[in-house]
């Protein structure tokens, strides 16, 4: 037997001696993709899956937790994490690897694109709607490119996926600026303006509005030079166009089966099967709250809002309920909550006068905020959709650049739209004043990953020291406004030593 | 073994047709020689009547007859024994022969890998160890018998987890992603995975022959770089059939336990417990442990004649873990037989070993949940129910680990056989051809718990690794005159496959459907599959030639090609050069005490090619994060690359000199060696980072930076006592090993662009626990050893109990600077004593390192008194005066220095009994004790970070994932307990 073993295998040998040819099973080598519709459409939704880190992750975080809506204070052993939370909150920000996730999250998106702009640009049988699918593909790299050029100011601009690494070098402000206001405006007309099912989670036109929109508004942070009449123009397209409509209740835009809005233009999908990142409620709710909403592990009693920020809302205010204050019951809606291990009833107090306590009663500290509603049986991976652009969001820009351009009764009418919906008083001509047009946003946007650029904003508009200025818990005011920038992270100056760190760090 | 045995039998043969006719005397005078390690019989054992040329020679049984006057003393000699000297006497005479400790041997033969050397003809730094020196008793992986006693070779066996797989360092790390345990071959088969020789039965196993130089390991080529360890098993020897059991029972229990609070110990630190306070009094740490019992067995039948020999041997044993419902259980068959035939020029070969192992393991997310629960809560209710209750990342972890399952079903087979022909009486022709199937099937249950709200899980999965290998070489030796040459040439063809798939699903409206995946919530229900192959094709030779046994010179040169690097660097060479010099005849002719001195000088170059996946080259894409299709409701895969490809990725390099000395003194009585290696690596694979974009992955896996290992070692061995009655031997050796990484910085290439990398520091191993994510403590670094600790230095606490660092809190300053700290150990150190007396034989190994420290994440987390009072605290965190949260700091990292009394055994054998040639009786144990001021539960932590785990369920499992020098895992608080066993046991040949 072992003869015939040996002689078949030196048979064998004389076939396959210096056969090195590789066999691959479970994967498809890149030249052998792309071939047929579906596998380019499964090739294309890398440029959206690269999303699905944003609403919910670093760089909501980042725009939030250094703003005044969101703080994530150390409670007994938890959430000190080297500092990183407090550090997000007094503004002493690190080039940490922190900051690098929402740096390499934002880049995903816009490393994505350009890897599929290259396949699909050499593909020998080219779809016939090849200019549509690269328009919309370029729009959508346009966000992560803009939210990018937002957070950290000097970036990286590569926007060719055969670009040589050791040649990439930062872009200012100004010329990332110039970039994506051509960029938008070239490809917009080549995306569609049908708003159902078919673009559900997809970039429209009006997903590029709103964008420009944003680009707008905040022009004269990034170039010195508002652009008040632009941003409305942009804007206009989106509300007039009539596509969307102010959900009649507020938190049918958050909801679990909020893919039902009218409101929201654009989301990144999310579902407690399939798509992962939705973590909403164990970022925020206490340890005990699963036996409130009928999770299946038990939250991380995190994130939660300062009384400065609760006490925004009017007790009329609908969206006031998107916050939990007092004390909590399990699910039968009687039994009080308790913190066994604090051996304390769970009543969520917003009066946070410390970023650091281990009493079990800091526990408690902070209204919690349930805007994105939990989900019985899940524990994180909720299935509520994360919202990106809506249109309150339109109106409220809308009211701004129109005050800013001096057209108040345009403001008014537009504030108004929201706040009737709030199920609060219209206000009169008086009451529209800058500062109130800012809260009104923190009240409508609340926890939605604007509030940071707002405050800047505001701040160089205005004259007043919105983001960098004091706060309460511990926070004192930046020494200058180095803070309107992140810093590079070290990781990727490692990376790509071209890179200079922001000034001021 | 079965070279010692020939050579036996050659003497014996010898001996008869040379020793003179026996003289007429007064006496007559019979007796037996036996082994004085085993007792077993010695054939052919020259007895000769001192001051004449009188003698005879042992018979097969190991007795003799002689006629002797009655005052004579007789000169008991035999080649591989100590010369002894014994009055006559009228009785039958019982004399035991200690074998000759001396390192160059005459007559030992080692393995060199691809053939075999005489230990003095070696020219490279190898070392060997046979069973007689093997540590004894309770063991977890084969390996553990070598713990100590090589130099340059450390083996960690990282807690007491009989699951978990040990940790084997040659001569220190030279890789940052690669694999780092040492290839081990098994009867000339390289294991697919060095882990799995921890499903061989220890009892199998006669011999290692460690290949710790580069020059040694070079026939290995780009798998080399490790290190060797080649196993010889048992084989069956000349004579009638032999059967011999070797059996043991054992108890073990927890060595040390961490001194958390009881009680009466948390009511009077915290009095206003409330609804805490159940009223129980519970010790976790007790209450998921136990005291354990192991049972070993292993019956073999061997025997031959001139023309073959076999063995066949049956192995079970079961191995309870300390921690309840963790085991390991195991039943292994083999079988080796060999054959001659065609004038004895055809010799045939084959073996075959099957080993079943059943696993049950445990998440060891349960030893935070000990360490969390509350000892004021009971296990169990009054009515014998699992007392519930759930907080965050606590739950009663006797009720998860008794009513959770996860079992792993490993089915191992390694077949092989070979053909050696015998051309002429100089050369050979042969070929080998080899099949290992490892089928690994895992299963796995967790119920809903009351009170917890948890789903329901439960799944299967299957995972082959299989490989088909031949090689065909020829052989020749002559010798010419005084001049000796030794030609291998060789193929070697190797295919690899590896294949998983698993089911499973969750929400199963009852329990125990784990048998019907498809049974839950269909929503959940997961597949998944996945496989992948890659070939390693290889040309090789070695060409080894002396003069008149002083001068040796040996070369070897393999050629390596695998699918497995780049396309660009198919083909490597692996050569090495060495040169061996016995100089006693030419410059210490006349000095008696030195036996025998050789120096040696070696150099060669081995790789490393572990880092690289089957495919990682090549540019690929595969189905990643789903999307949502709203138009039909469904979510499918989107698809994109799967990795960064590099089509230049190639091995490892590691180029090593190594200079050494072996001496043999005073007839064998001191005898030893010591070597001198420098070893630089190049081509270090690692994940640097990359600008992305344009990359679409911020890492590449990529060949870029070097780090040198240095080290010495020195081996000595003496028999200090040697009596007629008492012996005392003693084996001792230390290595001071070196290893820096020199740089991170070079350049790379994708496709055609060549890029830069210059990594300052990468960061590798993380303080975990509450609070302490995203919070990197060790590094790779430039200059420093590989794990180096980059922490806040802790200066006490301020009045109000908050911890400074240098001086500041974390108030008045977040982010406090760190400071580098090496936790490499200065050398390591084994001793190991054995003492014969009469029947009576006690050994005892020490074993040691010096200079090593381990961060006690396990502490930092629980030596916090913030954790009161919902979780359990050690009374140090009641005394420390630290009262703010925990930070990662040089308070944790603790001197980890230890000296363990590893092995200690007493044996009796006894003699002349009826049904057995050999019958000894043992009580052994392991892990006595440890000195050491490290203040966890064991300094022995895994000193690599090795990512694994199981398929189903993540990395809790088996704590699959460790952290260098960190002492636990999941949560910071995962180190499964170390244990202390004690052994009896008896080995029998039967007559």
């Amino acid at each position: 037997m072992i003869i015939a073993c040996t002689v078949t295998l030196i048979g064998g040998i004389s076939q396959s001696c210096t056969n090195l040819n590789k066999k691959v099973y479970a994967v498809v080598p890149v030249g052998n993709f792309y071939q047929t519709p579906d596998q380019i459409a499964a090739g294309v939704a890398p440029a959206y899956t690269a999303l699905q880190n944003l609403p919910d992750g670093n760089v909501m975080q980042m725009n939030e937790i250094t703003s005044d809506e969101m703080v994530v204070p150390t409670r007994g052993n938890d959430w000190y994490d080297g500092g990183q939370w407090q550090g997000l909150w007094l503004h002493k920000f690190k080039p940490d690897v922190f900051v690098d996730g929402g740096w390499t999250d934002l880049t995903k998106g816009i490393g994505e694109v350009n890897f599929i702009l290259n396949i699909l640009n050499g593909l020998p049988n080219k779809p016939s709607n090849i200019a549509n699918i690269v328009a919309e593909l370029k729009v959508v790299r346009a966000y992560s490119i803009y939210q990018m050029m937002d957070m950290f100011g000097n970036i990286p601009l590569v926007t060719d996926f055969n670009t040589d690494p050791s040649k990439v070098t930062q872009s200012d402000r100004a010329t990332v600026y110039a970039f994506l206001e051509n960029e938008l405006t070239t490809n917009i007309p080549l995306l569609s303006t049908t708003v159902d099912k078919t673009t559900y989670g997809r970039a429209t036109q009006y997903f590029g509005y709103m964008l420009l929109a944003k680009l707008y508004m905040n022009a004269q942070v990034y170039t010195g030079t508002p652009q008040w009449a632009k941003a409305i123009a942009a804007l206009n397209q989106v509300i007039n166009s009539g596509k969307y409509i102010l959900q009649p209740n507020y938190f049918d835009n958050f909801s679990i089966t909020n893919d039902g809005s009218s409101e929201n233009i654009f989301v990144v999908p999310f579902d407690k099967v399939h798509i992962g990142g939705m973590n909403w409620e164990m970022q925020t709710l206490h340890y005990s709250n699963n036996l409130t909403y009928g999770l299946t592990g038990q939250p991380w009693n995190g994130f939660c809002a300062t009384a400065d920020v609760y006490n925004k809302y009017d007790a009329s205010d609908a969206r006031r309920a998107q916050f939990l204050v007092g004390q909590q019951y399990e699910a039968d809606g009687k039994t009080p909550l308790q913190d066994p291990q604090a051996n304390l009833p769970v009543i969520f107090d917003p009066n946070i006068t410390s970023l650091s306590d281990a009493s079990g009663l800091f526990r408690m500290a902070g209204a919690r905020n349930i805007k994105y509603h939990p989900e019985a049986g899940t524990a994180g991976n909720q299935s509520n959709d994360g919202v990106v652009f809506r249109l309150a969001d339109a109106y409220l820009m809308r009211a701004e650049a129109s005050m800013r351009n001096g057209d108040a009764a345009s403001a008014l009418a537009d504030v108004n739209k929201i706040r009737e919906r709030a199920g609060v008083a219209d206000w009169t001509a008086g009451d529209l004043t800058l500062p109130h047009l800012l809260d009104e946003r923190s009240r409508e946007l609340m926890w939605e990953g604007w509030r940071r650029q707002d405050l800047i904003r505001f701040e160089v508009a205005d004259g007043v020291t919105y983001f960098t200025g004091a706060r309460t818990p511990a926070k004192t005011a930046d020494g200058d406004t180095h803070t309107f920038v992140f810093p590079i992270p070290a990781p990727e100056i490692l990376a790509n030593p071209n890179l200079h760190q922001n000034p001021g760090y | 073994m079965h070279f010692k045995t020939l050579l036996k039998v050659s003497c014996f043969i010898l001996l008869c047709l040379f020793v003179m006719p026996a003289m007429a005397q007064n006496l007559t005078v019979t007796g037996k020689i036996t082994d004085s390690k085993d007792g077993s019989p010695i054939p052919g054992v020259s007895v000769l009547v001192k001051g004449t040329s009188t003698g005879t020679v042992t018979d097969v049984n190991g007795n003799f007859k002689i006629a002797a006057p009655s005052t004579g003393t007789l000169v008991i000699t035999y080649i591989g024994y100590d010369r002894k000297e014994v009055r006559v006497s009228s009785a039958p005479m019982n004399i035991s022969l200690s074998p000759n400790a001396t390192q160059l041997n005459e007559v030992a033969v080692v393995s060199i890998g691809y053939g075999t050397a005489r230990k003095k003809d070696l020219t490279g730094a190898v070392e060997n160890i046979g069973s007689k020196n093997f540590n004894q008793g309770a063991i977890i992986n084969p390996v553990d018998q070598l713990a100590g006693k090589v130099a340059g070779l450390v083996i960690t066996q990282p807690g007491g987890d009989p699951n978990q797989n040990a940790s084997v360092r040659l001569r220190g790390q030279s890789s940052l992603k690669g694999g780092l345990n040492p290839l081990i071959v098994v009867d000339g088969m390289i294991l697919d995975d060095p882990n799995q020789f921890q499903n061989i039965p220890p009892d199998d196993i006669a011999s290692y022959d460690v290949l710790k130089d580069a020059s040694a390991a070079a026939i290995y080529g780009a798998r080399g770089a490790n290190g060797v360890i080649i196993v010889t098993t048992k084989k069956g020897q000349a004579g009638k059939a032999v059967v011999t059991y070797d059996g043991l029972v054992g108890t073990s229990s927890q060595s040390k336990y961490y001194d958390l609070l009881s009680a009466a110990d948390l009511r009077s630190a915290v009095p206003n417990l409330g609804a805490l306070d159940k009223g129980a009094n519970t010790d976790w740490q007790k209450a998921i442990t136990r005291t354990a019992y192991q049972q070993r067995h292993t019956v073999s039948i061997s025997g031959g004649n001139n023309n073959s020999n076999y063995i066949a041997s049956a192995n079970y044993s079961n191995q309870q873990g300390i921690v309840l419902n963790s085991g390991k259980e195991q039943l292994g068959l083999r079988f080796f037989g060999e054959t001659k035939a065609i004038d004895n020029r055809l010799d045939i070969k084959m073996g075959l070993e099957n080993v079943a192992t059943t696993r049950s393991l445990i998440d060891y997310a349960n030893f935070s949940y000990m360490y969390n629960s509350p000892p004021t809560y009971p296990v169990t209710n009054p009515d014998g129910s699992y007392y519930a209750y759930s907080d965050f990342n606590e739950a009663n972890p006797v009720e998860h680990i008794q009513e959770s399952y996860f079992k792993n079903y490993e089915y191992l087979t390694l077949i092989n056989g070979s053909l050696d022909f015998n051309i002429t009486n100089d050369l050979k022709i042969g070929g080998t051809a080899a099949i290992t199937r490892n089928n690994v099937q895992e299963h796995g249950y967790i119920p809903t718990f009351p009170l917890e709200g948890n789903v329901n899980q439960a799944g299967q999965a299957t995972e082959n690794t299989n490989s088909y290998k031949t090689n065909a070489h020829i052989n020749y030796d002559k010798t010419f005159g005084k001049s000796t040459l030794n030609v291998l040439a060789a193929y070697e063809y190797n295919d690899y496959f590896y294949s998983n798939y698993l089911a499973k699903g969750q929400q199963y409206i009852t329990d125990n459907l784990d048998n019907n995946l498809g049974s839950g919530n269909s929503l959940y229900n997961v597949i998944s599959s996945d496989k992948q192959e890659f070939k390693i094709i290889s040309y090789f030779a070695r060409v080894a030639y002396n003069y008149d046994n002083r001068f040796y010179v040996t070369g070897t040169i393999r050629r390596d090609g695998t699918t497995k690097t780049g396309l660009n660097d198919i083909w490597g060479n692996f050569p090495s050069f060495d040169v061996a010099y016995r100089f006693k005849k030419d410059l210490f002719a006349n000095v008696e005490w030195l036996d025998d001195i050789k120096i040696r000088a070696g150099y060669g170059v081995t790789g490393n090619i572990d880092a690289i996946g089957a495919y990682t080259s090549y540019a690929l894409v595969g189905p990643q994060n789903p999307y949502f299709d709203a138009v039909t409701g469904s979510y499918p895969f989107s698809y994109a690359p799967v990795q960064q490809e590099n089509e230049n990725l190639k091995w490892e390099e590691r180029k090593g000199r190594n200079i050494g000395l072996d001496f043999s003194l005073f007839n064998g009585r001191l005898s030893g060696n010591m070597n001198y290696f420098n070893d630089k690596t190049t081509n270090l694979l690692s994940d640097y980072a990359i600008p992305e974009p344009p990359a679409i992955f911020n890492t590449v896996l990529a060949n870029v930076g070097s780090m040198t290992n240095k080290g010495f070692e020195l081996a000595l061995s003496g028999e200090i006592v040697k009596g007629s009655k008492f012996n005392w031997t003693a084996n001792g050796q230390i290595s001071f090993i070196n290893t820096k990484i020199d740089n991170l910085s070079g350049t790379y290439q994708i496709g055609t662009n060549t890029y830069a990398v210059n990594a300052t520091q990468i960061p590798v191993g993380y303080a975990q626990g509450r609070g302490l994510s995203s919070n990197p403590i060790t590094f790779l670094k430039p200059g420093y050893s590989p794990y180096v600790f980059f922490l806040p230095h802790y200066t006490g606490v301020d009045a109000s109990g908050n911890q400074t660092f240098d001086g500041q809190t974390i108030a008045q300053n977040p982010n406090p600077a760190g400071h580098y700290i090496d936790p490499s150990p200065k050398f390591s150190y084994g001793i190991t004593n054995s003492f014969d007396y009469g029947n009576w034989t006690l050994s005892f190994a020490l074993r040691g390192v010096y200079g090593q420290k381990v961060f006690d994440n396990t502490l930092l987390d629980v030596a916090t008194v913030t954790r009161l009072p919902g979780n359990n605290v050690t009374k140090e965190a009641l005394t420390n005066g630290i009262k703010d949260a925990p930070v990662a700091s040089d308070l944790w990292l603790e001197n980890a220095s230890f000296l363990r009394l590893d092995n200690m055994a007493l044996g009796y054998s006894f003699k002349n009994v009826s049904f057995a040639s050999n019958l000894r009786v043992f009580l052994a144990g392991n892990n006595i004790f440890v000195i050491t001021k490290y203040k966890g539960l064991d300094p022995e932590v895994k000193t690599e970070n090795a990512a694994g785990g199981s398929l189903l369920f993540g990395n809790n499992l088996n704590g699959a994932t460790n952290q260098a020098y960190i002492d636990a895992n999941y949560g910071g608080q995962a180190y499964y307990p170390r244990v202390r066993v004690f052994t009896i046991g008896i080995n029998a040949t039967l007559k």
